[in-house]
Protein backbone atom coordinates (compact mmCIF):
# COMPACT_ATOMS: atom_id res chain seq x y z
CA UNK A 1 0.00 0.00 0.00
CA UNK A 2 1.04 3.41 -0.38
CA UNK A 3 2.42 5.53 2.01
CA UNK A 4 1.64 9.16 1.98
CA UNK A 5 4.31 11.34 3.59
CA UNK A 6 1.66 14.64 2.87
CA UNK A 7 -1.40 14.18 1.14
CA UNK A 8 -1.71 13.89 -2.36
CA UNK A 9 2.42 12.60 -2.46
CA UNK A 10 2.45 9.05 -2.15
CA UNK A 11 5.67 6.81 -1.99
CA UNK A 12 4.70 3.46 -3.66
CA UNK A 13 5.90 0.25 -2.85
CA UNK A 14 7.28 -2.92 -4.39
CA UNK A 15 4.16 -3.94 -6.14
CA UNK A 16 2.45 -0.41 -7.17
CA UNK A 17 5.96 0.13 -8.01
CA UNK A 18 5.78 -2.48 -10.37
CA UNK A 19 2.28 -1.81 -11.73
CA UNK A 20 3.58 1.75 -12.65
CA UNK A 21 5.94 0.48 -15.02
CA UNK A 22 4.36 -2.77 -16.44
CA UNK A 23 1.96 0.09 -17.29
CA UNK A 24 4.04 2.38 -18.87
CA UNK A 25 5.58 -0.14 -21.10
CA UNK A 26 1.91 -0.85 -22.36
CA UNK A 27 1.58 2.89 -22.93
CA UNK A 28 4.79 3.03 -24.63
CA UNK A 29 3.77 0.27 -26.95
CA UNK A 30 0.63 2.24 -27.75
CA UNK A 31 2.69 5.13 -28.51
CA UNK A 32 5.28 3.31 -30.41
CA UNK A 33 2.09 1.62 -32.63
CA UNK A 34 1.03 5.72 -33.10
CA UNK A 35 4.46 6.16 -34.60
CA UNK A 36 5.73 8.70 -31.68
CA UNK A 37 9.59 8.38 -31.21
CA UNK A 38 10.47 8.81 -26.91
CA UNK A 39 12.08 12.30 -25.67
CA UNK A 40 12.58 13.72 -22.61
CA UNK A 41 11.20 16.83 -21.31
CA UNK A 42 12.45 19.51 -19.34
CA UNK A 43 11.66 19.07 -15.25
CA UNK A 44 10.49 22.73 -15.43
CA UNK A 45 8.13 25.44 -17.69
CA UNK A 46 9.57 28.91 -17.80
CA UNK A 47 7.08 31.46 -16.98
CA UNK A 48 7.31 33.35 -19.92
CA UNK A 49 6.30 30.62 -22.10
CA UNK A 50 3.32 29.36 -20.37
CA UNK A 51 2.19 33.17 -20.14
CA UNK A 52 2.28 32.81 -24.22
CA UNK A 53 0.53 29.61 -24.21
CA UNK A 54 -2.92 30.86 -21.83
CA UNK A 55 -1.86 28.87 -18.83
CA UNK A 56 -2.28 31.24 -16.30
CA UNK A 57 -5.55 32.84 -17.80
CA UNK A 58 -6.76 28.70 -18.06
CA UNK A 59 -5.10 26.95 -15.24
CA UNK A 60 -4.38 29.80 -12.33
CA UNK A 61 -5.47 27.16 -9.83
CA UNK A 62 -2.83 24.66 -10.76
CA UNK A 63 -0.06 26.81 -11.12
CA UNK A 64 3.03 25.29 -8.30
CA UNK A 65 6.21 27.98 -8.95
CA UNK A 66 9.47 27.07 -8.33
CA UNK A 67 11.13 29.33 -5.85
CA UNK A 68 14.92 29.66 -4.11
CA UNK A 69 15.84 31.77 -1.72
CA UNK A 70 17.74 35.20 -1.58
CA UNK A 71 21.16 35.45 -0.78
CA UNK A 72 20.09 36.79 2.48
CA UNK A 73 17.37 34.16 2.74
CA UNK A 74 20.78 31.70 2.44
CA UNK A 75 22.77 33.18 4.97
CA UNK A 76 20.06 33.42 7.52
CA UNK A 77 18.82 29.92 7.09
CA UNK A 78 23.25 28.87 7.53
CA UNK A 79 22.90 30.84 10.68
CA UNK A 80 19.99 28.76 11.74
CA UNK A 81 16.74 31.01 10.98
CA UNK A 82 13.67 28.79 11.07
CA UNK A 83 12.61 27.56 7.11
CA UNK A 84 9.17 29.61 8.35
CA UNK A 85 10.86 32.85 8.93
CA UNK A 86 13.06 32.64 6.22
CA UNK A 87 9.78 32.10 4.23
CA UNK A 88 9.42 36.20 3.03
CA UNK A 89 12.99 35.53 1.18
CA UNK A 90 11.74 33.09 -1.02
CA UNK A 91 11.88 34.82 -4.65
CA UNK A 92 10.60 33.40 -7.73
CA UNK A 93 12.87 31.36 -10.23
CA UNK A 94 10.60 32.51 -13.23
CA UNK A 95 10.12 28.59 -13.55
CA UNK A 96 6.77 26.64 -13.01
CA UNK A 97 6.58 23.19 -12.25
CA UNK A 98 4.65 21.07 -15.25
CA UNK A 99 1.01 20.46 -14.87
CA UNK A 100 1.21 18.25 -17.98
CA UNK A 101 3.95 16.49 -20.37
CA UNK A 102 2.83 18.19 -23.61
CA UNK A 103 4.18 21.60 -22.73
CA UNK A 104 7.57 20.91 -22.90
CA UNK A 105 7.36 18.91 -25.99
CA UNK A 106 5.68 21.41 -27.77
CA UNK A 107 8.60 23.86 -26.47
CA UNK A 108 10.97 21.55 -28.26
CA UNK A 109 9.60 22.78 -31.80
CA UNK A 110 8.87 26.68 -31.21
CA UNK A 111 9.55 28.13 -34.44
CA UNK A 112 9.99 24.93 -36.63
CA UNK A 113 8.48 24.49 -39.86
CA UNK A 114 7.75 20.99 -39.79
CA UNK A 115 8.11 18.61 -43.34
CA UNK A 116 6.41 16.03 -41.65
CA UNK A 117 4.56 15.27 -38.63
CA UNK A 118 5.69 14.88 -35.44
CA UNK A 119 4.87 12.36 -33.04
CA UNK A 120 6.38 12.11 -29.91
CA UNK A 121 6.23 10.52 -26.56
CA UNK A 122 7.03 11.19 -23.05
CA UNK A 123 6.76 10.96 -19.30
CA UNK A 124 7.20 13.30 -17.03
CA UNK A 125 6.64 13.68 -13.33
CA UNK A 126 3.59 16.47 -12.98
CA UNK A 127 1.95 18.76 -10.38
CA UNK A 128 -1.22 20.12 -9.75
CA UNK A 129 -2.09 22.95 -6.52
CA UNK A 130 -5.39 21.10 -6.21
CA UNK A 131 -8.51 22.03 -3.65
CA UNK A 132 -8.38 18.04 -2.23
CA UNK A 133 -6.49 14.95 -2.64
CA UNK A 134 -7.86 11.10 -2.35
CA UNK A 135 -5.83 8.26 -2.21
CA UNK A 136 -4.28 7.61 -5.93
CA UNK A 137 -6.98 8.99 -7.57
CA UNK A 138 -5.81 13.04 -6.78
CA UNK A 139 -2.32 13.97 -6.37
CA UNK A 140 -0.42 16.72 -6.07
CA UNK A 141 2.54 15.03 -7.96
CA UNK A 142 2.09 11.99 -10.27
CA UNK A 143 3.12 10.92 -13.60
CA UNK A 144 2.25 11.35 -16.81
CA UNK A 145 2.62 9.91 -20.35
CA UNK A 146 1.69 11.82 -22.87
CA UNK A 147 1.39 10.57 -26.98
CA UNK A 148 1.91 13.93 -29.19
CA UNK A 149 1.12 14.40 -32.83
CA UNK A 150 1.79 18.10 -34.76
CA UNK A 151 1.11 18.00 -38.31
CA UNK A 152 -1.69 18.03 -40.11
CA UNK A 153 -5.46 19.17 -39.16
CA UNK A 154 -6.77 15.35 -40.59
CA UNK A 155 -3.65 13.80 -38.94
CA UNK A 156 -4.48 15.37 -35.70
CA UNK A 157 -7.77 14.00 -35.89
CA UNK A 158 -6.46 10.64 -37.16
CA UNK A 159 -4.47 10.20 -34.26
CA UNK A 160 -6.84 10.27 -31.59
CA UNK A 161 -9.11 7.95 -33.67
CA UNK A 162 -6.13 5.54 -33.09
CA UNK A 163 -5.19 6.42 -29.69
CA UNK A 164 -9.14 5.74 -28.61
CA UNK A 165 -8.78 2.61 -30.32
CA UNK A 166 -5.64 1.18 -28.82
CA UNK A 167 -7.02 2.35 -24.99
CA UNK A 168 -10.11 0.75 -25.62
CA UNK A 169 -8.10 -2.12 -26.58
CA UNK A 170 -5.65 -2.22 -23.60
CA UNK A 171 -8.42 -1.89 -20.99
CA UNK A 172 -10.13 -4.90 -22.30
CA UNK A 173 -6.61 -7.15 -22.07
CA UNK A 174 -6.04 -5.67 -18.47
CA UNK A 175 -10.00 -5.83 -17.42
CA UNK A 176 -10.22 -2.25 -16.24
CA UNK A 177 -14.07 -0.73 -17.59
CA UNK A 178 -13.86 2.80 -19.06
CA UNK A 179 -16.45 4.95 -21.05
CA UNK A 180 -15.20 7.91 -22.70
CA UNK A 181 -16.76 10.98 -22.09
CA UNK A 182 -16.44 14.88 -22.51
CA UNK A 183 -14.32 16.43 -20.06
CA UNK A 184 -16.58 18.06 -16.86
CA UNK A 185 -13.39 19.91 -15.15
CA UNK A 186 -15.69 22.26 -12.83
CA UNK A 187 -13.02 25.24 -13.25
CA UNK A 188 -12.73 24.44 -17.13
CA UNK A 189 -16.75 24.20 -17.33
CA UNK A 190 -17.67 26.87 -15.13
CA UNK A 191 -20.18 29.32 -15.80
CA UNK A 192 -19.23 32.24 -18.36
CA UNK A 193 -18.93 32.79 -21.86
CA UNK A 194 -15.49 31.65 -22.27
CA UNK A 195 -16.45 27.44 -21.78
CA UNK A 196 -19.61 27.83 -23.69
CA UNK A 197 -17.93 26.91 -26.87
CA UNK A 198 -15.96 23.78 -24.78
CA UNK A 199 -19.72 22.47 -23.84
CA UNK A 200 -20.46 23.08 -27.20
CA UNK A 201 -17.85 21.46 -29.04
CA UNK A 202 -15.95 19.56 -26.68
CA UNK A 203 -11.72 19.59 -27.18
CA UNK A 204 -11.18 17.10 -24.30
CA UNK A 205 -12.57 13.86 -23.73
CA UNK A 206 -11.26 11.61 -20.79
CA UNK A 207 -11.57 8.08 -20.15
CA UNK A 208 -13.16 7.70 -17.12
CA UNK A 209 -13.67 4.23 -14.84
CA UNK A 210 -16.86 3.30 -12.61
CA UNK A 211 -15.76 5.49 -9.69
CA UNK A 212 -15.88 8.67 -11.86
CA UNK A 213 -11.91 8.78 -12.11
CA UNK A 214 -10.25 10.25 -15.20
CA UNK A 215 -7.69 7.96 -16.19
CA UNK A 216 -6.52 9.72 -19.35
CA UNK A 217 -7.48 12.00 -21.93
CA UNK A 218 -7.81 12.30 -25.56
CA UNK A 219 -7.49 16.44 -26.58
CA UNK A 220 -7.60 18.28 -29.49
CA UNK A 221 -5.61 21.36 -29.73
CA UNK A 222 -6.80 22.68 -33.14
CA UNK A 223 -4.54 24.93 -34.01
CA UNK A 224 -3.49 26.93 -30.74
CA UNK A 225 -0.19 25.99 -30.27
CA UNK A 226 0.98 25.96 -33.57
CA UNK A 227 -0.27 29.70 -33.81
CA UNK A 228 1.28 30.57 -30.39
CA UNK A 229 4.46 28.84 -30.72
CA UNK A 230 5.09 29.74 -34.43
CA UNK A 231 5.34 26.00 -35.11
CA UNK A 232 3.97 25.67 -39.07
CA UNK A 233 2.76 22.74 -41.32
CA UNK A 234 2.49 22.93 -44.89
CA UNK A 235 3.09 26.72 -44.84
CA UNK A 236 0.59 27.36 -41.99
CA UNK A 237 -0.18 27.13 -38.30
CA UNK A 238 0.34 23.37 -36.93
CA UNK A 239 -2.61 21.13 -35.66
CA UNK A 240 -1.87 18.67 -32.69
CA UNK A 241 -3.43 16.36 -30.66
CA UNK A 242 -2.32 14.56 -27.57
CA UNK A 243 -3.10 11.12 -25.86
CA UNK A 244 -2.83 11.13 -21.69
CA UNK A 245 -2.33 8.54 -19.19
CA UNK A 246 -2.33 9.73 -15.41
CA UNK A 247 -0.37 6.73 -14.30
CA UNK A 248 -0.68 6.76 -10.47
CA UNK A 249 -4.73 6.49 -11.69
CA UNK A 250 -4.41 3.51 -13.77
CA UNK A 251 -2.75 1.73 -11.06
CA UNK A 252 -6.03 3.00 -8.97
CA UNK A 253 -8.14 1.47 -11.53
CA UNK A 254 -6.24 -2.05 -11.74
CA UNK A 255 -6.20 -2.51 -7.68
CA UNK A 256 -9.83 -1.23 -7.53
CA UNK A 257 -10.98 -3.83 -10.65
CA UNK A 258 -9.06 -6.44 -9.22
CA UNK A 259 -9.03 -6.11 -5.62
CA UNK A 260 -5.15 -6.01 -4.49
CA UNK A 261 -1.93 -4.91 -5.87
CA UNK A 262 -0.81 -8.49 -6.65
CA UNK A 263 -4.10 -9.68 -8.23
CA UNK A 264 -3.65 -6.60 -10.51
CA UNK A 265 0.03 -7.35 -11.58
CA UNK A 266 -1.03 -10.88 -12.22
CA UNK A 267 -3.30 -9.30 -14.71
CA UNK A 268 -0.98 -6.62 -16.29
CA UNK A 269 1.88 -9.94 -16.94
CA UNK A 270 -0.86 -12.19 -18.63
CA UNK A 271 -1.21 -9.12 -20.74
CA UNK A 272 2.32 -8.96 -21.65
CA UNK A 273 2.35 -12.12 -22.52
CA UNK B 1 -22.15 39.67 -44.19
CA UNK B 2 -19.56 42.38 -44.80
CA UNK B 3 -19.74 43.43 -40.95
CA UNK B 4 -19.03 39.27 -40.27
CA UNK B 5 -15.89 39.63 -42.54
CA UNK B 6 -15.02 42.86 -41.07
CA UNK B 7 -15.33 41.12 -37.94
CA UNK B 8 -12.89 38.23 -38.57
CA UNK B 9 -10.39 40.58 -39.79
CA UNK B 10 -9.95 42.35 -37.25
CA UNK B 11 -9.78 38.97 -35.07
CA UNK B 12 -7.00 37.86 -36.98
CA UNK B 13 -5.25 40.58 -39.00
CA UNK B 14 -2.02 38.33 -39.78
CA UNK B 15 -4.19 36.49 -42.36
CA UNK B 16 -5.86 39.49 -43.97
CA UNK B 17 -6.98 36.98 -47.08
CA UNK B 18 -10.56 35.98 -47.79
CA UNK B 19 -12.18 33.56 -45.87
CA UNK B 20 -12.93 30.83 -47.78
CA UNK B 21 -17.16 30.01 -47.62
CA UNK B 22 -16.53 26.23 -46.48
CA UNK B 23 -13.88 26.30 -44.47
CA UNK B 24 -14.36 25.37 -40.35
CA UNK B 25 -14.11 28.45 -38.90
CA UNK B 26 -14.17 26.97 -35.35
CA UNK B 27 -11.38 24.38 -35.83
CA UNK B 28 -9.15 27.14 -37.71
CA UNK B 29 -9.85 29.28 -34.18
CA UNK B 30 -11.44 31.73 -36.48
CA UNK B 31 -13.92 32.02 -33.65
CA UNK B 32 -12.28 30.44 -30.30
CA UNK B 33 -13.85 30.24 -27.10
CA UNK B 34 -12.63 33.42 -26.40
CA UNK B 35 -14.80 35.03 -28.53
CA UNK B 36 -17.19 33.11 -29.38
CA UNK B 37 -20.13 34.92 -27.43
CA UNK B 38 -18.84 38.22 -28.77
CA UNK B 39 -19.48 36.44 -32.14
CA UNK B 40 -23.35 35.55 -31.63
CA UNK B 41 -23.94 38.86 -29.75
CA UNK B 42 -22.79 40.07 -33.27
CA UNK B 43 -24.67 38.07 -35.29
CA UNK B 44 -28.05 38.60 -33.97
CA UNK B 45 -27.50 42.60 -34.43
CA UNK B 46 -26.90 41.68 -37.69
CA UNK B 47 -29.12 39.30 -38.90
CA UNK B 48 -31.97 40.44 -36.39
CA UNK B 49 -32.61 37.05 -34.92
CA UNK B 50 -31.83 35.99 -31.57
CA UNK B 51 -30.08 33.18 -30.90
CA UNK B 52 -31.01 30.69 -28.19
CA UNK B 53 -28.16 29.92 -26.33
CA UNK B 54 -29.65 26.98 -24.75
CA UNK B 55 -30.64 25.25 -28.15
CA UNK B 56 -27.53 25.91 -30.22
CA UNK B 57 -25.90 23.82 -32.40
CA UNK B 58 -22.35 24.64 -32.97
CA UNK B 59 -22.56 23.38 -36.28
CA UNK B 60 -25.07 26.31 -37.41
CA UNK B 61 -21.19 28.15 -36.70
CA UNK B 62 -19.27 25.88 -38.48
CA UNK B 63 -18.70 27.81 -41.89
CA UNK B 64 -19.42 31.26 -44.07
CA UNK B 65 -22.32 29.22 -45.99
CA UNK B 66 -23.96 27.62 -43.02
CA UNK B 67 -24.18 30.88 -41.11
CA UNK B 68 -25.57 32.87 -44.34
CA UNK B 69 -27.59 29.78 -44.57
CA UNK B 70 -29.02 30.07 -40.53
CA UNK B 71 -29.12 33.61 -40.54
CA UNK B 72 -28.66 35.79 -42.87
CA UNK B 73 -31.12 34.29 -45.76
CA UNK B 74 -34.62 35.91 -45.46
Amino acid sequence: MATFPQPGLPALDPAETAILSLLDDQFQRIGATLGAVPVTGPALLPQDDLTKLDYFRNFPHLALAAAGFSVEGVRDLADGKPVDAASADLRPTGNYLPSATCYGLFLTLRGVALTDPQRLTAVGLCFRNESHYEGLRRLRGFRMREVLYVGSQEGATAHLDAAVDLVHSLTAAIGVKITLEAASDPFYLGDGARPLLARLDPVKHEFLISDGTAIGSVNKHRNFFGERLDIRFDGNAAYSSCLAFGLERWAHALVREHGTAEHALAALRAARE
Amino acid sequence: MDELLTWFKEKDPEHNVSIPRDVDLIETRLIDSLNFLEFVILLERVSGKSVDLSSLNVDDFRTLERIETGFLSV
